[in-house]
């Protein structure tokens, strides 16, 4: 999982998606997360899968790379749902969508919201030490990240990692991940000493987050409310159920008015042409 | 394998509630713990070990749908309180990638600072056996990791059975939908539904798939946490044997 790709995704989209409040748009994600939670219809889950695919196509980033990265958590839904499996597909394959929906509406979050804002917006539910203890492994996560590409590239220039020698590999491997885990001790001392001396007396500056709702968090807020709606009328109506192939195919329509107005609106098509 | 990676809405709310609840209390009283240490130098601390951690669970081992944890490392390195709250920091942000259920952080955080706080005794018991040997450290974590370990994996299997997760059960897939009536190759008939929903789940099965697939990350997670606290009692032997919180 590249996880410096989804922080410059976050940080350099300029979507609907991308403008609207972290606020609205954690709430948004509370309401896709509790529809998938009330949900156990296969068609509703499948029509929620879509309609999040719209809206990654909405936010203008590569879209085989957001659908791939929130793929990641099926590897491991796939082995409860075979623990699962009763000659029929069907639970399995719920599971797996579950699995699919939230991971899928998550990461819609997070490309499209920097860490430190989302930190902000849930800061008065949390500790300070966890507050900060965020804030820090985000920060440590992308240095790490790069140390961690060194590490790998010295250790296959200087033949650290051999074919078939994997005694010797798992060895100079976790060599390295000591020394990563060392190096990293030592940019924390340096770290702390860097805060201390730009006045850091135990509380990290908090962004001041938007909490007015305003035009383009209407879009975000209005797509958790509809999604809920139809998982509790799916949960609590059984003639909802009639309707499930008009909200597949509503869905549908979705994917292809998203994939229309990104293609034939493309503002930014000269912005790239330019750079 | 002892990180639960069941999806959101398939374990109970009861247990989700449980499990969120003796983590904040968890929390509470590490955070009250730790409240005399200066928190300032350990803070960017934990930052470190979470993003190793962080790292470590990126790195899937796709044949056998495994991760390492690297917790055992953060039980030894930071001691049980601070361990505890850097695996519910890692979990919070794993989570918010889509790596597990956000519902399930709690049981999550439970399962995986198990393996950090036992970790962390038992490798000081261990050490303490095995201190005449030259590879102690190493050997030590390494034995602490595997048995935190299965600990951790029994934990996790004993949630899932408590939870009573039949999917058949708690999903309550309805056959007579659009979807069951034309594609489920199921039972369709009334009686063969009651009798299939009168089984019970099938522990058996999923404890032999978890332990089968995880005997082999275990193998692997045990070989590193030994090789690099190993590395690191020899390069900086007071950031495994200095004061732990």
């Amino acid at each position: 999982m590249d996880i410096g790709i989804i922080d410059y995704f976050a940080n350099s989209g300029k979507s609907l998606l991308h403008r609207a409040s972290p606020l609205y748009k954690i709430i948004s994600t509370v309401f896709v997360l509790s529809s998938i939670v009330i949900t156990n219809d296969l068609i509703v889950l499948l029509s929620i899968y879509l309609m999040l695919a719209s809206l990654v196509i909405l936010t203008r980033l590569p879209f085989l790379k957001i659908i791939s990265i929130a793929a990641y958590p099926a590897i491991f839904a796939v082995l409860f749902a075979i623990s699962s499996w009763n000659e029929d597909w069907i639970i399995p394959a719920t599971i797996i969508l579950k699995a699919l929906c939230a991971a899928l509406a998550m990461v819609i979050l997070i490309v499209t919201t920097p860490y430190p804002s989302v930190f902000s917006s849930i800061s008065p539910f949390l500790p300070r030490v966890i507050l900060e203890g965020l804030y820090l492994t985000y920060r440590s996560l992308f240095i790490l990240l790069e140390l961690m590409g060194n590490l790998l590239r010295a250790l296959r220039i200087r033949g650290g990692l051999s074919p078939k020698r994997y005694i010797k590999n798992i060895s100079n491997f976790t060599s390295g991940i000591g020394l990563l885990l060392i190096r990293g001790f030592d940019l924390s001392e340096r770290l702390y000493g860097v805060m201390q001396v730009r006045g850091y007396s135990g509380k990290i500056a908090e962004e001041e987050g938007k909490r007015k709702l305003g035009q383009e968090d209407i879009f975000p807020i209005a797509f958790g409310l509809f999604i809920l709606s139809v998982s509790l009328g799916a949960r609590l109506e059984d003639d909802f159920k009639l309707y499930g192939i008009y909200l597949l195919n509503l869905s549908i329509v979705f994917v292809c008015c998203s994939a229309y107005y990104v293609y034939f609106h493309n503002t930014t098509r000269g912005v790239f042409w330019k750079r | 394998m002892s990180h639960i990676h069941i999806p959101d809405g398939v374990l109970p709310i009861w247990l989700v509630v449980i499990g969120w609840i003796a983590t904040a209390v968890i929390l509470y009283l590490c955070i009250r713990r730790v409240r005399n240490v200066q928190l300032g130098r350990k803070i960017p601390l934990i930052g470190i070990v979470s993003a190793i951690m962080i790292v470590g669970m990126t790195l899937e081992i796709v044949p056998i749908a495994y991760h390492i944890n690297m917790s055992v490392i953060a039980g030894i390195v930071l001691g049980p309180a601070l361990g505890f709250i850097s695996v519910f920091i890692v979990d919070l942000m794993i989570a918010m990638f889509g790596h597990g259920g956000f519902t399930v952080v709690g049981l999550n955080t439970l399962v995986v600072g198990t393996e950090a706080v036992i970790g962390f005794y038992l490798f000081h018991a261990l050490l303490g056996l095995l201190s005449s040997s030259k590879t102690s450290a190493g050997l030590s974590a390494a034995l602490a990791t595997m048995l935190s370990l299965i600990i951790s994996t029994s934990l996790m299997i004993g949630i899932v059975y408590v939870s009573q997760v039949n999917p058949q059960k708690i999903l309550h897939v309805d056959k007579e939908s659009f979807i069951g009536k034309v594609f489920s190759l199921g039972p369709h008939r009334e009686n063969e539904k009651h009798e299939m929903q009168d089984k019970k789940i099938d522990i058996e099965t999923f404890a032999k798939t978890v332990l089968f697939f995880g005997v082999f990350g275990w193998i692997l997670e045990a070989v590193i946490t030994g090789f690099v606290i190993r590395y690191v009692s020899r390069v900086r032997p007071d950031l495994i044997l200095s004061e732990v919180t």
